[in-house]
């Protein structure tokens, strides 16, 4: 109790001290700490823009042919057709709905305006399976597909192209290439939604598969890919087994052509992470070391320089387990308030940073485990470096300390 | 019986690459209770050396001290803490006060390790300023050291010395660092400490803060050269 008293009261008369022994651990706790939280908000951040397709998605496309002997590869075109997917359709138990997809890259004109733009034939249910919200208008029915109707959804980058800030639905476009000149209604205009997966929705113009297959792309049976839905995250697996049995079967080659789902981009994508947490766990592993050798010096200089202090208490009486328990005291109070400030300016600035680079993307998460790490390792080191001088200046000759100047 | 007794003290401080001083060279003497005595000599005669080895702030290359009854060489770390809290009062040249501590804290720190009650501290304390006359004003007590002149900062120091009773006040050149005219009221604080039946040893090369012992060792290199009762 007295010595709590006489460490309290000594700290309180040296603020300069404590204040500058308390800065070095404030710090070191921050920068581990500040340093983790992005790592993890990053990887959240990929993790996240990778989940946001949902976890069912599942995408077939040709497989790629030749690239041997010096040769480019190129794209196997009319390798997948519309009976596989009917076959999917009818076989696949665990595929909730699928649906064929012609696209192609055309020149869209309004007015006189000309834009590139990828054209997207796909049934209505490519809306849900990829998950495109609706900015304005409204999106295509099974109405129009059964009508070959010309009408078509409008990506958010190219609506911005092609009409600036005038609304884009009523409009009519042409969809050009060649001799071809078809005209199109827009009806539906979708919010921005950056890229998903393979397809880049902000840059197409999507219209009903069967005006795809008459009108613009005609591929004999043929269809660009296939897109599908798992009826749920945990069948996803046994769905893409479905669709790998059904394709192998008619083309018995597995190198014609490739499922990509989700979870398989996942989990090459969490290589990626833990790659990046590696990264950062070096990072605050090296912030941690200079944190940890910026309190070591601290605690090492402010102990040293009281080494004659020392000496005139041991001549006053007091013994050497008496001196190292009034540091022990002094060390664990210093280290951990400094501790708990460094842990609560973190989270001030990380909700700070939050705050203001929302509209960059980056995010800042504290994890517990770094706050255990560097607040444990700053009180460890904050202890040691505190009580090792104090032991060593303990050990002399009270004539010996007291000669240190 | 004597309160405090040296037989045949050596100090050798080994200097590292065989270099080695021997600034005691065998030194035997007894000091009475309630005795005064001033340890003389020229600088480097070894003054400080011994009255930091019977402080037991150092301990002895060879020899014995026997202080109380107590033979020093046999105590351990543990003891000898003990025994420089209860049992010696030291006075530095450089008054060595804890400068974060006020006037107060400072003549409670060896109460402190004491284990004296905290009131019974605080009137302690009080106590001794008054008896080396530094109660008036009353805010005195709280100033820093830094805040109190050199001969203040020195009462201060010797009241600290007295605070847990001691058998023998040591005082090691208690005016080197004062004011010439700064010197009598702490000699006058030793004289009246004396009188009160403390026992003092002052170490000093000047002849004129010796000259109210009872009793002068004159060391010369390490020996003693001369030992008088004057009164
Ligand atoms: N810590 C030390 N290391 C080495 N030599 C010392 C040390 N302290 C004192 N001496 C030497 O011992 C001798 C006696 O010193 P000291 O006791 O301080 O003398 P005085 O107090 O009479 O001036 C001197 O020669 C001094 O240089
Ligand atoms: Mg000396």
């Amino acid at each position: 109790m007295e010595i709590l008293m006489e460490a309290f009261r000594s700290l309180g008369k040296d603020k300069v001290r404590t204040f500058l022994s308390m800065l070095g651990i404030v710090i070191g706790v921050i920068a581990v700490i500040i340093a983790i939280a992005i790592g993890a908000g990053t990887t959240q951040n990929v993790t996240a823009r990778i989940s946001s397709l949902g976890s069912n998605v599942i995408i077939v496309t040709p497989g790629f042919s030749g690239g041997f002997g010096g040769r480019a590869a190129s794209v196997l075109t009319s390798v997948l057709q519309e009976t596989d997917v009917q076959n999917i359709q009818n076989m696949a138990p665990d595929v909730g709905t699928v649906t064929p997809i012609l696209q192609k890259s055309f020149n869209i004109l309004y007015q006189a305006t000309n834009t590139v733009a990828t054209v997207f034939g796909a049934y209505p249910d490519a809306f849900s399976i990829l998950d495109l919200p609706l900015l304005s208008g409204r999106l295509i029915t099974q109405q129009d597909e059964q009508n070959y109707a010309n009408v078509a959804v409008i990506g958010n980058t190219i609506a911005t192209t092609l009409f600036g800030n005038q609304d884009p639905v009523g409009q009519t476009v042409y969809v050009t290439a060649g001799n071809i000149k078809v005209a199109f209604t827009i009806i539906g205009e979708l919010q921005e939604t950056g890229g998903k997966l393979t397809f880049n929705p902000d840059n197409m113009l999507m219209i009903p598969y069967t005006t795809a297959s008459a009108r613009l792309i005609q591929l004999n049976g043929g269809v660009s890919q296939i897109l599908a839905s798992a009826k749920s995250a945990n069948t996803a697996l046994d769905a893409v087994s479905e669709i790998n049995n059904i394709l192998y079967m008619r083309l018995q080659n597995s190198n014609q052509y490739r499922i990509i789902s989700q979870n398989q981009i996942l989990s090459t994508i969490s290589q990626t992470t833990d790659v990046l947490t590696l990264l950062l766990a070096s990072i605050a592993a090296i912030s941690m070391i200079v944190g940890g050798i910026g309190i070591m010096n601290i605690m090492l200089v402010s102990v040293t320089e009281r080494t004659k202090e020392i000496g005139v208490k041991m001549a006053m009486g007091a013994t050497r387990r008496r001196i190292l328990g009034e540091f022990l005291v002094e060390s664990m109070f210093i280290t951990i308030v400094a501790g708990a400030i460094g842990v609560g300016f973190s989270f001030l600035i990380a909700m700070i940073v939050t705050y203001l680079a929302s509209g960059l993307g980056l995010t800042v998460i504290i994890t517990w485990p770094s706050i255990a790490l560097s607040f444990g390792v700053s009180v460890a080191i904050g202890l040691f470096f505190g009580l090792y001088p104090a032991y060593m200046a303990s050990k002399k000759s009270p004539v010996e300390a007291l000669r240190y100047e | 019986m004597a309160l405090l007794e040296l037989r045949n003290v050596k100090k050798i401080y080994d200097m590292g690459r065989d270099i080695q001083v021997e600034a005691l060279k065998g030194v035997s003497f007894s000091i009475e209770e309630g005795s005064y005595t001033a340890i003389m000599g020229h600088s480097g005669s070894g003054k400080s050396t011994l009255l930091q080895i019977m402080g037991c702030l150092d301990r002895a290359t060879d020899g014995d001290i026997i202080i109380n009854g107590t033979a020093v060489k046999n105590m351990n770390d543990f003891q000898l803490a003990r025994f420089r809290n209860k049992t010696i009062g030291f006075v530095f040249q450089s008054f060595n006060l804890i400068g974060n501590l006020s006037a107060l804290e400072n003549i409670e720190l060896p109460m402190i390790y004491a284990g004296v009650p905290r009131a019974e501290r605080r009137k302690k304390s009080m106590e001794l300023l008054k008896t080396v006359g530094l109660e008036e004003p009353a805010e005195r007590g709280h100033h820093r050291p830094n805040q109190l002149s050199g001969g203040q900062q020195q009462r201060v120091a010797i009241a600290r010395a007295l605070a847990n009773d001691p058998a023998v006040i040591l005082a090691d050149e208690p005016t080197g660092n004062l004011a010439v005219n700064q010197w009598r009221r702490i000699l006058d604080i030793f004289k009246k400490l004396n009188e009160s039946g403390k026992t003092i040893i002052i170490v000093t090369h000047d002849p004129l803060v010796g000259e109210e012992a009872t009793r002068t060792i004159i060391l010369e290199d390490g020996s003693i050269v001369n030992d008088e009762r004057i009164r």
